[in-house]
């Protein structure tokens, strides 16, 4: 442990409830956003400017019917959405919020980061990616024919961004030389941030991110005209809400991932480190937010030769490419 | 290193201990519903409900997807390791990297041409 137990337990709680207050503050400024988008003013009844709309949400989607549909494998249809925000709100530890912080008046240290270790940036993958058997068994136990075609598209889907999603972050990683994001952000300090050199591998990432957390316009997971809601089409109350919260932490830890790899994360003039991140991280939440405001859905296969025919090959020349400048050039030390 | 495991594992506690508290509070909290509403817990259907669905065959495309998909996830795996690497290895490293991606390229062309990644 970078710090004694009981920090590091402190350290937890706080980084888990600050995860969630800022996926709850996020879904109000989106849909503040998205009504702006559409020329209404969205949320702002409830407190001010409807600040406390994601509070009333909660009130509410905790007391809708909690119903099991008659055909569902009632164990595995309640385990789903636990796995979901399970690996969601995990594969969110790693990220880094700056280095060494004392606290004023004191003499206290500790680190603004969870842990670090030399396969984190493989381990959000993985965690990720663990979170997919959430929609499958979603899909698979609701009972229920559009569930069952969303959780397996929902798997394709997936699957197929992942391959140019891990493939685009080489390029950073040979630069970086290592897979530990306190390591990747060092590498990118005096502003070499790998946005820059990497601006290929930059664009198939966030379009990969925005595959990967089912975001539109690759939302094909729920495109109501096809299969009514997907692997949720059987879910209610609290238990959709779950679904969806883990769609959207996904998003967040997306973001927080580019902002780390493409923009040094906590790296920055004046402010301290974790406000850095917090801009970063919400200027890439603002791009995805844009993007479900004024984009319309693709077509399955067009999502899907997107993904193998474009992605693929193109985050592997930028991989040559990189590979080819840093063992030849001179660009870098 | 293996104590930032263990400051991991004490963060992954608390979010499965959020996302179990939801589940929990989503059965514990909710109304209770009458008992003569056993319509409305028919799965969805558009039309007349046939009863529970039994998954049964599934289009060959996503089963080629997911073929696919772990040939490419198993090349990144391997490129992973030489990446971190590449600096010191110079030349080797990136002849080593070009054999690999070639190899993979011809695959890549056979299953483009053979129609694997046309989904229909």
């Amino acid at each position: 442990m970078v710090d004694g137990f009981i920090v590091t337990v402190i350290k937890g709680f706080a980084l888990v409830n600050l995860l969630m207050g800022f996926f709850a503050f996020m879904t109000w400024v989106e849909r503040r956003l998205i009504g702006r988008f559409q020329q209404r003013l969205g949320p702002n009844r409830v407190g001010p400017a409807g600040l406390l709309q994601p509070i009333a949400d909660l009130g509410k989607l905790l007391r809708k019917q909690s119903m099991i549909p008659t055909g569902a494998r009632p164990r595995l249809y309640l385990l789903a959405p636990f796995v979901s925000l399970t690996c969601a709100i995990g594969a969110f530890g790693f990220m880094p919020f700056g280095g060494l912080a004392t606290i004023p008046g004191t003499s206290l240290t500790f680190h603004l980061y969870m842990a670090d270790s030399n396969v984190a940036l493989l381990f959000v993958a993985a965690l990720g990616s663990l979170g997919f058997y959430g929609l499958l068994i979603g899909g698979w136990a609701s009972g229920s024919k559009y569930a069952m075609l969303g959780g397996m598209r929902a798997i394709a889907q997936l699957v197929s961004y992942e391959v140019a999603f891990t493939l685009a972050v080489i390029g950073v990683l040979i630069h970086a030389r290592s897979l530990s994001f306190i390591d990747i952000v060092h590498a990118q300090s005096g502003w070499y941030w790998y946005i820059l050199p990497q601006f290929l591998g930059f664009l198939v990432f966030m379009v990969a991110a925005v595959a990967e957390s089912n975001r539109p316009p690759f939302d094909l997971t729920e495109a109501d005209g096809e299969v009514v809601a997907g692997y949720h089409t059987e879910y209610g109350g609290m238990r959709f809400a779950m679904f969806a919260n883990a769609e959207f932490i996904n998003a967040i830890t997306l973001s927080a991932l580019a902002a780390v790899l493409f923009l040094a994360g906590p790296e920055g003039p004046l402010l301290p480190g974790p406000l850095w991140m917090l801009i970063k991280t919400g200027l890439f939440l603002f791009i995805f937010i844009w993007l479900r405001a004024t984009t319309p859905r693709v077509r399955f296969d067009q999502l899907m030769s997107l993904g193998w025919k474009l992605l693929l090959p193109v985050a592997t020349l930028n991989l040559l490419v990189t590979a080819f400048f840093v063992v030849y050039g001179s660009s870098h030390a | 290193m293996l104590g930032d495991w263990a400051s991991l594992l004490i963060y992954l506690v608390f979010a499965a201990t959020v996302a179990g508290s939801l589940l929990f509070l989503s059965l514990a909290a909710g109304t209770r519903g009458k008992r003569e509403g056993r319509q409305k817990a028919f799965a969805f259907e558009s039309g007349v409900s046939e009863g529970a669905f039994e998954p049964s065959n599934f289009s060959i495309n996503y089963y080629l997807t997911a073929m696919l998909f772990i040939v490419f996830d198993i090349e990144i795996v391997f490129l992973y390791p030489l990446a971190v690497v590449l600096d010191e290895l110079r030349v080797f490293g990136f002849v080593e990297l070009c054999v690999f991606v070639a190899v993979l390229a011809v695959g890549y062309v056979y299953i483009w041409r053979k129609g694997a990644l046309q989904w229909k």
